[in-house]
């Protein structure tokens, strides 16, 4: 299975993210997305035309939508990622699925404004991304009412890790996440399943790695 | 606001959203604060600032009974004395390196910061549970006009929505904000708890479009 990557991206890192979860090995293909464009070149137009990535093949097959790479890698080898075990469930992680894309054209526009100085309407991106992320909160306020931790169920699905990167890196977008301690306490659990792989600016939860000094006494 | 000069216990977070073993930044008006809870559940708040090199204390790690620096690793116990210092793992760091700390009280599911020395503990919840915490862009007087009900001086305000009682209890942010704690009766059930979810949701944006400035937060 053969992704078309870049490694600042947070779409390419949902992928890569799922397929770590899931115990699937990727074939990575690096992209010059930045500043080369390659995305935007006659190669990669012709798999998609669209433009952009992640891109991911295998075989005949040539998804250009993260959020059907997810579904995919977890129909293949994880399907207790899927939430498929009421209509509910199915109806929720669809909900969330959609919804991941507003986060990639607020917060993920407003990331690119910032910090690749890509032009567009910051002011709006920001209120658009805050706007997302109160919806978020208020979804996983609800969810954590009914006894559950995550967006779908009180297991982790693939609307978890589609939503997830945006929001973690919303501060490079000049986005705070500090007025939100549902999301907060959701991107701690995510960051601390087993499995996690990080992508730069978003780290594995750091008192779970080793001491690095163990020679001395805490005291 | 309140009028006495001693001092007064500001509602920062609820203590659900401050698990063990956690950090979170919160805001007073006078400033950010590291507030944090050791693994064994002992509640410590101090300046957001590491004495090092200034990185912000609360974007650290907890292990064990310490809070950590992101940066340096710079390690600091809840009196806000520096524990540890990795660069140099045979010191003892002097007494002198140390952050300030603040007063913090755990009660009623709320965590309580002191500004100044209060002269009492914070104030009763009378039967009220908390629910959330939720940040609004607009001011007390947008609030209590939206609720239609005054704040107390302890930033206390019930009100009645839609048949329900609620308890929000306001705490005053940097650049007109609000952080709202919103309480529901003890023993409302997961519905009435969700629908005052809702309810104060809506009220929020009343009081952001009244302020018109809505969705900037
Ligand atoms: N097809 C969407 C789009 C993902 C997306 O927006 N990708 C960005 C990179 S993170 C991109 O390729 N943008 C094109 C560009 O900015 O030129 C998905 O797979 O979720
Ligand atoms: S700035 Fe905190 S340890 Fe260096």
């Amino acid at each position: 299975m053969k992704l078309y990557d870049y490694i600042l991206s947070p779409s390419c890192y949902k992928v890569r993210l799922m397929a770590a979860l899931a115990g699937i090995k990727l074939d990575l293909r690096a992209v010059d997305f930045h500043p080369g464009l390659e995305h935007r070149g006659p190669d990669l137009l012709s798999l998609n035309p669209a433009g952009s990535i992640p891109i991911l093949e295998d075989g005949d097959l040539v998804l250009t939508e993260s959020s059907a790479m997810l579904a995919y890698i977890a129909s293949l080898s994880a399907p207790e990622w899927l939430g498929r075990a009421s209509a509910m469930e199915t109806a929720r992680e669809q909900q969330w699925l959609a919804f991941s894309s507003r986060l990639t054209a607020t917060l993920g526009g407003a990331r690119l404004h910032e910090m690749l100085l890509r032009p567009g309407d910051i002011a709006a991106l920001q209120a658009g991304g805050v706007a997302s992320l109160r919806e978020l909160e208020a979804g996983l306020v609800e969810q954590r009412l009914a006894g559950q931790a995550f967006l779908v169920t009180d297991r982790p699905t693939i609307a978890d890790i589609a939503c997830f990167p945006y929001v973690a890196l919303a501060p490079d977008g000049g986005v705070s996440l500090d007025p939100y301690p549902a999301i907060r306490l959701w991107s701690r659990a995510i960051r601390s399943l087993k499995g996690f792989i990080e992508m730069p600016g978003i780290h594995r939860l750091h008192e779970l790695k080793p001491e690095p000094h163990l020679e001395q006494d805490e005291a | 606001m309140r009028s006495d000069t001693t001092g007064f216990w500001t509602p920062v977070a609820l203590s659900a959203d401050l698990p063990a073993g956690t950090v979170i930044p919160a805001r007073m008006a006078a400033g950010t604060i590291a507030l944090w809870r050791s693994q064994t559940g002992h509640i410590a708040a101090s300046a957001d600032r590491c004495p090092h090199r200034g990185m912000s204390l609360s974007h650290g790690f907890v292990r064990g009974e310490v809070l950590s620096c992101i940066y340096h690793g710079w390690s600091y116990g809840r009196a806000g004395n520096c524990l540890r210092i990795p660069a140099h793992p045979g010191l003892t760091p002097p007494d002198a390196i140390r952050v300030v700390t603040h007063d913090v009280r755990d009660t009623g599911g709320i965590v309580w910061v002191a500004s100044g020395i209060p002269a009492g503990d914070p104030p009763d919840l009378d039967g009220f549970t908390p629910l959330r915490s939720l940040t609004a862009d607009a001011d007390r007087a947008a609030l209590a006009l939206a609720a239609g009900a005054q704040a107390d001086e302890d930033g206390r305000l019930v009100t009645n929505i839609a048949g329900q009682d609620l308890c929000l209890l306001l705490a005053d942010q940097p650049e007109g904000r609000t952080l709202i704690h919103v309480l529901v009766r003890s023993g409302s059930d997961a519905a009435a708890r969700i629908a005052a979810s809702r309810s104060v949701e809506r009220l929020r944006r009343m009081a952001e479009s009244a302020s018109h400035k809505g969705g900037v937060q």
